[in-house]
């Protein structure tokens, strides 16, 4: 039950930003993410400018896949995350959890609130 | 031009690129602003006092001055200040629909919303849109308006509602074929020219309604012109209020006789107050801008790395489109963020064209009169980096 920053250590080992979304990309692109028959309306994520889906799959796993490089890599993040934290970690993670860190700087403000309607769908899950 | 605008000393580490939206602002309208704000508050018409005066100067300068710089003849008959080129739409149409009955409206498929929405939105269900395609090129198609028009001959009335420039394409419609189909077919014309005149002198003359916002041409935010043909001052305003009459009875109202009937309220008089320096600066540079502006395009059009991104035409004016090969807009756009190059992506506020011409978004570049060949190339160097990141992971 890791938290975020020490899962994903190498990324806020990064300085430059363009190298921060490489690796983000990298990471998305490394995960299977959301089958994609799992990718209806009803699994769409509101207030996404590109679509992006997420669900609990059949194995119990939280999984999404998004259009965009960088939201896909974002979104698979905060799902392998969700994935093992502890109940307690999960009912605590928020935007701000990602502010705190540093990682919500990479995101417009667009962007910002499709994560945190990203967010709040996990917690439905 | 650079020097003229204190922002790019104050923030030397941005590459502006999104000028089509809001333009960065000339000096003299930060001072004016300020002193407006700090010295001379005041509201303007009939005030009786000097700092009133004052403003009315300043209100009747910027509308002698506007008419002097786009070749108006009795300006104060034929300008109305608003809050923007939004207002300046939505007041046409109320306008329009207010003095006739029904009719059809033909809408450019290019035109931002604002230009489609007073029209698609009214609860009139007497009016109805038919939108014009585009040519082989991009511009509006004159052929389809003017068989469309045929093909409406029991309308009642007839509207042309359409953009001098895309804020899509960059496109320049053809304006003088749109004034000669609106005579011949009687119909009233409405021109959202909010990206062509910071870059190009334009003929307005012949037009029903011209609307455009001066936060897009080096001006303060929350201002905006609609230039109107005087036979319009014979109805009444769709927003009345202060400053709209001369004489208020208990059972009796006069209008007044120039454009103020259409200016409701106290208006954005710390901004209308910079005008003066403002329109005479623009007057001084015309020639300058427009020249500044065909380069830009001439050198975009020239340099788009067409294997990587695809421009959905090329550009006269003002701005350029691009569909990447790979990825999607907003991977584009963060990245290019993260180098402190700000462009804007997605539907552009113009979803019908939009949805006709690409995948459901675009990136688009736009430049003003300050922006540098370097700059241009930079963020085309930028976009191509990224795109060979992408590339890494497909």
């Amino acid at each position: 039950m890791q938290d975020f920053q020490n899962m994903f250590k190498d990324l806020f080992e990064l300085d430059d930003a363009m190298d921060k979304y490489e690796w983000i990309i990298d990471y998305g692109a490394g995960t299977v993410g959301l089958a994609h028959k799992y990718h209806t309306d009803q699994t769409l994520v509101k207030g996404c400018t590109s679509p992006l889906w997420l669900a609990r799959e059949e194995s119990g796993c939280i999984a999404a896949w998004g259009k965009s490089s960088i939201v896909n890599g974002m979104a698979s993040m905060i799902c392998a995350w969700y994935n093992q934290a502890s109940p307690q970690q999960q009912m605590d993670f928020s935007l701000n959890t990602l502010t705190d860190i540093g990682l919500a700087p990479l995101l417009s403000m667009g962007r910002q609130n499709g994560v945190a309607n990203l967010i709040a769908k996990i917690k439905t899950l | 031009m650079r020097e003229y605008f204190p922002f790019f000393k104050r923030r030397q580490d941005i590459i502006y690129l999104d000028s089509a939206a809001t333009s960065q602002t000339l000096f003299s309208v930060v001072e004016d602003m300020q002193d407006f704000m700090l010295s001379n508050k005041s509201n303007a018409h009939r005030s009786g006092n000097s700092m009133g005066t004052y403003v009315d100067q300043q209100y009747q300068s910027s509308k002698e001055l506007i008419g002097k710089w786009l070749n108006i003849d009795k300006p104060e008959q034929r300008i109305v200040f608003n809050s923007g080129t939004t207002q300046g739409l939505n007041d046409a149409a109320q306008l329009i629909m207010s003095a006739m009955s029904s009719g059809v409206v033909f809408v450019g498929i290019d035109s931002h919303h604002s230009l489609i929405l007073p029209w698609t939105q009214s609860d009139n269900a007497k009016w109805r849109v038919v939108f014009i395609e585009l040519d082989k090129d991009g511009r509006l198609d004159l052929n389809d308006l003017e068989t469309k028009i045929k093909a409406e001959p029991m309308a009642v009335s007839k509207v042309i509602a359409v953009n001098a420039v895309s804020n899509v394409l960059g496109l320049i419609n053809d304006l003088n074929g749109i004034k000669k189909i609106a005579l011949e077919y009687a119909a009233v014309s409405v021109i959202d020219a909010s990206q062509i005149i910071s870059k190009r002198q334009v003929n307005f003359s012949g037009f029903d309604f011209v609307a455009w916002s001066w936060h897009k041409l080096y001006g303060p935010m929350g201002l905006g012109c609609l230039l109107i043909d005087p036979i319009w001052l014979n109805f009444d305003p769709v927003r009345p209020g202060g400053g709209t009459v001369t004489h208020v009875g208990l059972d009796s109202v006069t209008w007044t006789t120039n454009a103020s009937k259409f200016e409701s309220g106290t208006q954005n008089l710390a901004a209308i107050c910079v005008l003066p320096k403002l329109v005479t600066w623009l007057i001084e540079h015309q020639a300058d801008i427009e020249t500044h502006d065909k380069n830009l395009a001439k050198i975009i059009n020239d340099q788009i790395p067409l294997s990587q991104f695809t421009p959905i035409s090329k550009t006269d004016s003002g701005l350029i489109s691009l569909e990447p090969a790979l990825g999607t807009v907003e991977d584009y756009t963060m990245m290019l963020d993260a180098k402190n190059i700000m462009i804007r992506s997605g539907k552009l506020c113009a979803e019908p064209l939009i949805n006709q011409i690409s995948q459901g978004a675009l990136l688009r570049l736009s430049w003003g009169c300050y922006t540098t060949r370097q700059e241009i190339e930079i963020a085309l160097d930028n976009l191509g980096g990224i795109h060979a990141r992408l590339s890494k992971h497909v």
